[in-house]
């Protein structure tokens, strides 16, 4: 198991050097280069020349690149220009909240995609089947906005049960104060990935079904039930913990939707008006944060699946 | 008995070709027919809708701004004073042309891009693929956002800016795929005949990732379409008069509390069928096909 | 006899798949008494695993008792309620699968899943039913036995594993065992232990057994009665011994006249059964084996033959009698030779054999990093010593076998041999030409005179190419011929290897494994090479399929005067075709020799070993015991030193090379005296 943890550990370094050289290119890429981002188009050509000087934007780009990375690990992630605050304070202030939203929705989804698959899988080719195959395209093909909408619709105007407008609290625990202005958005969130995952998980647990060691159970005299708590399950439900891991991209796509969509204070919302106002230090600074949360969230999840999974544990 | 057998009733049912096979495969197939036959229908709607209800979709008319639907605009009118059926057709046409072109080129160039790393293998494939984990860690909408700041949106520049996030996850898929078909006996079989690589990846890597890339293409024009609709709803969208779909929803939502309906159910319902008409189809066609792609779908949005 | 533990009468299955319903079985009848060991033989597809699987109620999905009674214990098992079938699986019936690799839980310890029919079938609380899997473990032979308690399946070797799967098969001590094929994943010298093992156990707890398998070598010693199966019915059934002797369907003799081992001369070709088994969506009419035998009259044609004890006999009221379902049987008396009846035509002349080296491997290596990757090599990690210095000739004309274990590095060798792989150290040459120096097109050319002939031609042909382009291929690739030219070579091709010129335009899955051999071997030869490497050509194959084979390869040789390097796991079928054979072990080549010099006078421990763990028991016999060290840290000197019974400290220094002969020799300190 240690050499596949270094494996991975190493290529996550890489990864994450790479995420930065991406984020450090699309710097790059602005209109003007940074100087005209950070100072503005009315800046005159002498300040911007000024500020490249200062900044060092006028010596060669690996050089540049190499200061980019030392402020990086100094935490410096550059000033907004809209906000009068630093990239670094505005993440610190919004990440937790982004990572309670994006939390609770995957727990929801496991929670929600685990009996929904496992009952697709032993109902297969029946109604049941059928019903939440054709409720899985539809969560599939429809926009998280769309179906936030949707929900606001019936659950806030039509039904005036649930606030459509998400907690607005500073803190974490401010915002689990009020639970129900966190309904709404976390179920948004987290209904297209129920679909992934319970698709994923009614084929893992179909194959697993096909095993011989399913049919070796039987021939042991074990009931259908306890072959699939004792056996199947844990094999099917091993390798979800790595679908989790690379389902990361999605759900931060789908808070960044949902944030802007219930005016939930986290990243996603940070973005989302930084993008309206041509932030550019914060449109980049969030960008990286969420690349950096996903290589780390894969590489955490691809960890406790070799801690989980004795075929790799115990490898000697 | 003899010694060497070429028993004629040795020879076994004659089974169809690949090409039969597929087209029995789809037709068997409820699902992906129900998906072509909504593509039809929504092509048709888009594109032969516009003769039989005529509308003006380049100027306003503020006259005729928020109807609730009834004689004239069978579903009403935006705030605008815009015809939404027919807005709905002009607006289609952008999602649809966009989405199919990004999605066609993203699958074209993660196609090469993937084949070219699995076959070579080693050095070349390790740095090309720690590229695109580096890109696919970035979660697409971010991304997107980011490039389309950078830009002024047009057809061609959403087309591109799309297709710039949506290659990566067809590069690695052919990926995988190039590297598994590299190592099948008869692609060894042929390099003893003295083959060389020209002839490995023309002859039998490509035909044989074909039912790959298709698939993977349909899914592929699906999520295009869905990020039109993304970046429509993000405040990246086309210059007026131009719309799409995704447009069209999110200038509804302002008018949600008072309860103008029709601006958002239509476009809305639009997005969900033309995107579920896409994963029919390519659900079909792995089907017909027997591909298997490796992990669940949308682990890319 | 006594009242049977198990009687099977008239047990009809039905397959139904989506598209079809296949009468798997049709009308079986059998007995078995409290102790009693009966094989269940057959090629693939005659329904022997099904009747096994009807006993337990776990047929597959799709599968279904459409008729008759399997009296268990006085209970019908065939009409019982799943609860009932619960209590009598693992517990008074264990059952032992195929393919050990994969009927165990690979994320569950050993020791929980040996336990596990314990707390299911008695009342021993969680800490006794440990202790009886532990004591168990040790029953069946697993070396530490607690610690392994711990253990998952992937960290056994496969012989291991299915001793697990034995011991959780027979921790409720089971009246019955039903073993399906259970050596057939592994290799002979493991099969051998595992069969003692069974052998051992069964007299111990006084069970009854059930021993389905394709290999009749492995039934004769180790039953009591045999039932032969075609079909989906019984063809013959048998006490053992008068079975092996006067064999009376048509179908079981020619099956035993199929077995290379059983051949009377290896320069004669085998007899074989054209053809293939019926397919049972419909119930044939008449004998199921007429459409290829060769003594099938108009009556076996049309009537079906019933089980009994003559031609003329009727059903003797003794279900353990010997019986047949055959209007012509094989003439009953003692001692016949069954093949005189059937011998094939024509006894072959050996071919005017040159003695000019063609194929001369020297100090060959081939060592694979242990770990893939860019820092495996830098590290100086030694790897895994697949192919570990063999040096060997093939002379022009000749069949040099190679025989050797899963993982003692043949397949490798053969891909060596080819060039598909490039050795680490170590030369190939050709004809007098070092593969290593050949460039662009010299190396192309050179292609023309090696081809490779795969185990599975299927997966080594284009799966959407046609079989015209498959055969055309190799002519196209090296230019040769026109078009026209090139469609005259692939139908003279076709005739060569017995199959219809229309096959051109079919693809290769439309064929059955037989004639993908063939195909296989069409295309190894277009390019009319001078030797042809066969790795496993024929270890897929059922017994009657494998002769002819075997046979067209050898006709082939003799008329296109090809040398075979020609690698299987198969001892019968080494000797049977091979003219000198090596013997390998660990990457190295223990032995060399004329083929008769090697199987009859073995000079080396390994060889001998193996030899004894498929020829009749003998005293003098040493079975091997152990398994196979890892190629990842092979022992010093001999490498064969860890198993041998005559092994001393010598042996950790190379072993010297002896002869004896007629180029017969052996790497050993301790040579055996023949």
């Amino acid at each position: 198991m240690i050499g596949f943890l270094a494996k991975r550990l190493a290529q996550a370094l890489v990864v994450l050097l790479l995420v930065s050289v991406i984020v450090f290119v699309l710097l790059h890429l602005l209109p003007g280069g940074p100087a005209r981002a950070i100072l503005g188009v009315q800046a005159t050509p002498q300040a911007v020349a000024h500020f490249n000087h200062q900044q060092g934007y006028d010596r060669s780009l690996p050089q540049q690149y190499l200061m980019y990375l030392g402020r990086l690990l100094t935490g410096d992630l550059g000033e907004s220009y809209r906000l009068n605050q630093s990239v670094g304070s505005l993440l610190a202030e919004r990440l937790p909240r982004t990572a309670l939203l994006a939390g609770l929705s995957l727990a929801l989804a496991a929670v929600l995609a685990v009996p929904l698959g496992i009952l697709q899988a032993v109902r297969r080719g029946r109604a049941a089947d059928h019903v939440l195959t054709g409720l899985a395209f539809l969560a599939y093909a429809t926009p998280v906005f769309f179906l936030g909408l949707v929900l606001v619709l019936v659950f806030s105007q039509q039904l005036p049960l649930l606030p459509a407008e998400a907690p607005q609290a500073d803190t974490v625990g401010g915002i689990l104060a009020e639970p129900a202005g966190l309904v709404l958005p976390v179920v948004t969130t987290a209904l297209g990935i129920v679909a992934a995952f319970s698709r994923y998980l009614r084929s893992a647990v179909l194959d697993n079904l096909g095993e011989d060691y399913v049919r070796t159970a039987r021939a042991k005299g074990q009931s259908g039930t306890r072959v699939l708590v004792r056996h199947v399950l844990r094999n099917a439900l091993l390798p979800l913990v790595t679908l989790l891991g690379l389902y990361l991209p999605t759900l931060f796509s789908g808070t960044l939707v949902v944030e802007s969509m219930f005016n939930y204070p986290g990243m996603g919302l940070l973005f989302w008006n930084a993008a309206q106002g041509s932030d550019f230090p914060v449109l980049l600074g969030v960008t990286l944060v969420v690349g950096v949360a996903t290589v780390l969230g894969s590489l955490l999840a691809d960890v406790a699946y070799a801690v989980l999974d004795p075929r790799i544990r115990s490898v000697p | 008995m003899t010694t060497t057998a070429p028993a004629p009733q040795d020879a076994a049912p004659a089974v169809p070709g690949p090409v039969r096979r597929v087209l029995t495969g789809f037709r068997r197939n409820k699902l992906a027919l129900t998906g072509a036959l909504i593509l039809l229908a929504l092509l048709a709607f888009c594109f032969l809708g516009p003769l039989l209800h005529p509308t003006d979709q380049i100027h306003t008319d503020l006259t005729q701004a928020n109807r609730a639907p009834g004689a004239g605009h069978p579903l009403g009118t935006t705030d605008l004073g815009y015809d939404l059926l027919g807005r709905l057709m002009y607006g289609g046409r952008t999602s649809l042309e966009v989405g199919l072109a990004a999605g066609l080129l993203a699958t074209l160039v993660g196609t090469v891009y993937g084949a070219v790393a699995g076959y070579f293998g080693g050095w070349p494939d390790a740095v090309m693929m720690r590229v695109t984990d580096a890109a696919l860690a970035i979660p697409a909408l971010f991304l997107l956002v980011v490039v389309a700041t950078l830009v002024t949106p047009s057809k061609p520049v959403l087309i591109l800016v799309i297709a710039s996030v949506a290659w990566l996850s067809p590069a690695r898929l052919l990926r995988g795929e190039a590297l598994a078909l590299r190592s099948r006996d008869y692609v060894h079989a042929m390099r003893l005949m003295g083959g060389g690589g020209t002839r490995a990846v023309f002859r039998h890597i490509l035909p044989n990732a074909l039912g790959t890339v298709v698939v993977n293409a349909t899914f592929q024009i699906a999520d295009a379409i869905l990020y039109v609709a993304y970046l429509s709803f993000l405040g990246l969208s086309l210059p007026p008069p131009a719309a799409d779909w995704g447009s069209l929803l999110s200038a509804g939502i302002t008018y949600t509390q008072v309860g103008h309906w029709w601006l958002i159910f239509p476009p809305g319902i639009a997005i969900v069928l033309v995107v579920a008409a896409f994963n029919f189809l390519g659900d079909g066609l792995r089907d017909a096909f027997d591909v298997r792609l490796d992990t669940g779908r949308g682990s890319h949005r | 006899m006594t009242e049977p533990l198990l009687r099977i009468d008239d047990l009809h299955v039905d397959i139904t798949t989506r598209d079809r319903t296949v009468h798997a079985l049709d009308g079986i009848d059998l007995d078995l008494a409290p102790g009693e060991a009966l094989g269940l033989v057959g090629e693939s597809g005659c329904g022997k695993t099904l009747t096994a699987l009807s006993v337990l109620g776990l047929l597959p999905a799709g599968g279904r008792i459409t008729r008759g009674r399997i009296l268990f214990h006085g209970t019908d098992l065939a009409a019982a309620p799943e609860p009932v079938l619960r209590g009598v699986r693992g517990h008074t019936v264990g059952m032992v699968f195929q393919d050990p690799l994969t009927s165990l839980n690979p994320t569950m310890t050993i020791g929980a899943q040996v336990a596990e029919p314990l707390r299911l079938h008695t009342r021993l609380t969680r800490a006794e039913a440990r202790a009886k899997a532990e004591e168990m473990l040790g029953l069946v032979g697993l070396p530490r036995p607690a610690e392994r308690m711990t253990h998952y399946p992937h960290q056994l070797s496969g012989g291991m594993r299915q001793r697990v799967a034995i011991a959780m098969a027979l921790v409720c001590e089971p009246d019955l065992l039903i073993a399906d094929e259970p050596t057939t994943a592994l290799d002979v010298t493991t099969q051998h232990q595992i069969l003692e093992l069974v052998d051992a156990l069964r007299a111990r707890l006084g069970m009854a057994l059930i021993l389905v398998t394709h290999d009749l070598g492995v039934i004769a010693r180790r039953v009591d009665r045999v039932a032969v199966m075609y079909g989906g019915r019984i063809a013959e059934h048998a006490p053992v011994r008068p079975l092996f002797a006067a064999p009376r369907h048509r179908y079981t003799q020619a099956l035993f006249a199929a077995l290379p081992e059983r051949a009377p001369d290896p320069a004669r070709p085998l007899a074989t059964v054209p053809g293939r088994p019926p397919v049972l969506t419909t119930r044939p009419t008449g004998c199921r084996f007429a459409p290829r035998c060769g003594f099938a009259t108009d009556l076996c044609r049309t009537a079906e033959p019933e089980l009994t004890d003559g031609p003329d006999g009727g059903r003797p009221a003794d279900r353990t009698a010997h019986t047949f379902a055959c209007f012509h049987p094989a003439g009953p008396a003692p001692g016949a030779d069954p093949v005189a009846e059937i011998r094939p035509p024509a006894p072959a002349t050996a071919p005017p054999r040159a003695d000019a080296p063609l194929l001369r491997l020297t100090d060959l290596a081939k060592s694979y990093p242990l770990h893939g990757g860019p820092f495996a090599r830098r590290r100086g990690a030694a790897g895994i010593s697949a192919v570990a210095g063999i040096s060997l000739t093939v002379r022009r004309g000749e069949t040099f076998g190679i025989v050797g274990e899963s993982g003692c590095g043949k397949s490798t060798l053969g891909r060596l041999a080819v060039g598909l792989e490039a050795p680490t150290t170590g030369t190939v040459e050709v004809a007098g030409r070092d593969l290593a120096t050949l460039r662009g097109g010299e190396l192309r050319a050179h292609r023309r005179e090696v081809q490779l002939m795969f185990q599975d031609s299927a997966a080594a042909m284009d799966p959407r190419m046609r079989v015209g382009a498959v055969l055309t291929e190799p002519l196209v690739i090296q230019g040769i011929g026109d078009r026209a030219a090139r469609q005259r070579r692939i139908a003279g091709l076709l005739d060569d290897v017995g199959l219809p010129r229309g096959a051109v335009d079919r693809y290769p899955h439309e064929f059955s494994g037989g004639q993908r051999q063939r195909l296989g071997l069409a295309r190894a030869l277009a390019l009319a090479p001078s030797l042809v490497v066969a790795d496993e050509p024929v270890s897929a194959l059922d017994v009657s399929v494998q002769a002819q084979i075997l046979n067209l390869m050898r006709a082939l040789q003799r008329e296109k005067g090809l040398s075979y390097l020609f690698i299987s796991h198969d001892l019968a079928v080494v000797r049977h075709v091979a003219d000198r054979v090596g013997v390998m072990y660990l990457g190295k080549l223990v032995e060399t020799g004329p083929a008769e010099a090697v199987f009859d006078r073995p000079l080396h421990p390994y060889t001998r070993g193996l030899l004894d763990t498929v020829r009749p028991p003998d005293p003098a016999s040493r079975p091997l015991g152990g398994e196979t060290p890892s190629a990842a840290a092979p022992p010093s000197g001999c490498r064969f030193r860890t198993r041998c019974a005559f092994a001393t400290e010598r042996c950790a220094a190379e072993p010297p090379l002896v002869g004896r002969g007629a180029g017969h020799v052996a790497s050993c300190h301790f040579p055996l005296r023949g």
